[in-house]
């Protein structure tokens, strides 16, 4: 076919031939934007997930200033609350101040070591073990065992062992208690 | 003569020699056909060429607005970033914290409250038991008493004093088992004394 019969046939069929062309090229720009939308949609889940976590954060966040002052004045009473473990005077210092509310007589109390961290963890706080031995009527080692459970500082008590002292009972009585109380480390 | 039966056909009429000379040109005479191949041709290619036009606008459409909505989710992103950050470096703050006072917390909570155990205690024993001594350790809690009245009695209220405890409602959810231990008679006084054992439950919050 010669250009001159080409050139007739498609003033012939102009329509056709018009149709033909912008199919082929509707077909090449298919094909070559044809992952486009797809991968937008992608991006789109992505951009989305990432704006929607970065919304709630803003949201979860909005009175989180407040509670976080709210949080550090508590933590700093607690922390008024502690002992320090190497502050060995101050700390039995607390226990005669007990002795002498509750007319108890503590002998001997002593203050052991720090307990170790559990293994991989570290701890803002550590206890640290005391045993105290007091004498004193029911009533009074009660009192004593009240005023060590809810005193200044934050304790637990491990063992308690509480027994007559003498044969007749309403008489004296001999506590021994072994307890923890919370220390942070001294600097 | 007979009818003929057959129609007059257009070839016999060809036959019929023309009474004048054909000086007609058919390429340029109006074309008589109705409707042309070329409009089925014409028709079809141009819905083909309509339709794909029409998908790919829509897809470049669609492609359109998942950008636009890339755009707003874009910007909202850099508007965000920053003051997430700092809300997330907040957070880690009150994190370390949340994690002093729950350190506190479940220190306080890891033992129970003697004082109010002893207190319980001291409010559900009958009048006829008199400790000997009480005895609280880390899993257990060992008491032991003397029981008033003779010795066949005092057995009975031993095991009810056992089942006391068990089934009390303060003491009672603290421990996993609480057992008679021992019963003596003391060969002095002639009375019995016994030695309850009460294992604390594991893994329950202290109060």
């Amino acid at each position: 076919m010669s250009n001159e019969e080409l050139l007739i046939f498609v003033r012939k069929n102009v329509v056709a031939v018009s149709c033909a062309v912008l199919i082929i090229v509707i077909c090449v720009a298919m094909y070559y934007r044809k992952d486009l939308l797809p991968d937008a949609e992608k991006v789109l889940a992505d951009k989305t997930k990432q704006g929607e976590l970065l919304a709630a954060n803003k949201e979860d966040a909005n009175q989180l200033k407040e509670q976080y002052a709210q949080l550090v004045s508590e933590n700093d009473a607690i922390a008024s609350r502690m002992i320090h473990v190497g502050q060995l005077a101050e700390n039995m210092q607390y226990f005669y101040k007990i002795e002498s509310e509750t007319g108890t007589k503590l002998s001997d109390p002593h203050q052991g070591s720090a307990a170790a961290p559990p293994k991989g963890q570290k701890p803002n706080f550590v206890s640290v073990g005391f045993t105290v031995s007091a004498k004193g009527d029911y009533g009074q080692l009660l009192n004593l065992l009240r005023k060590l459970e809810n005193g200044d500082h934050y304790s637990r008590i491990n063992t308690l062992r509480l027994t007559p002292t003498g044969e007749f009972r309403g008489g004296l009585m001999q506590m021994n208690v072994g307890m923890d109380l919370l220390a942070v480390q001294s600097e | 003569m007979a009818l003929s039966l057959t129609k007059k056909s257009d070839a016999a009429a060809v036959t019929v020699p023309p009474w004048h000379p054909n000086i007609r040109n058919a390429s340029i005479l109006p074309d008589t056909k109705v409707v042309r191949t070329a409009f089925f041709v014409n028709g079809f290619a141009i819905v083909l060429t309509v339709s794909l036009a029409m998908y790919l606008g829509i897809q470049e459409w669609k492609l359109l607005e998942v950008d636009k909505q890339i755009n707003y989710w874009q910007k909202r992103i850099d508007a965000d970033t920053k003051e997430s950050a700092q809300d997330v470096a907040l957070y880690q703050l009150f994190k370390a914290q949340e994690a002093k006072t729950n350190e506190v917390d479940n220190f306080i909570h890891s033992r129970p409250v003697v004082s109010e155990m002893l207190l319980r205690l001291g409010a559900i024993t009958p009048k006829k038991i008199a400790f000997d001594s009480l005895d609280f350790r880390e899993g257990s809690v060992s008491i032991k008493a003397t029981i008033k009245g003779a010795p066949d009695r005092a057995a009975g209220d031993a095991s009810g004093y056992e089942k006391l405890i068990k089934n009390d409602k303060e003491l009672g959810p603290l421990f996993s088992e609480v057992n008679l231990l021992s019963m003596v008679t003391n060969q002095t006084s002639g009375r019995l004394q016994i030695e309850i054992l009460c294992l604390y439950k594991k893994g329950v919050r202290k109060a």
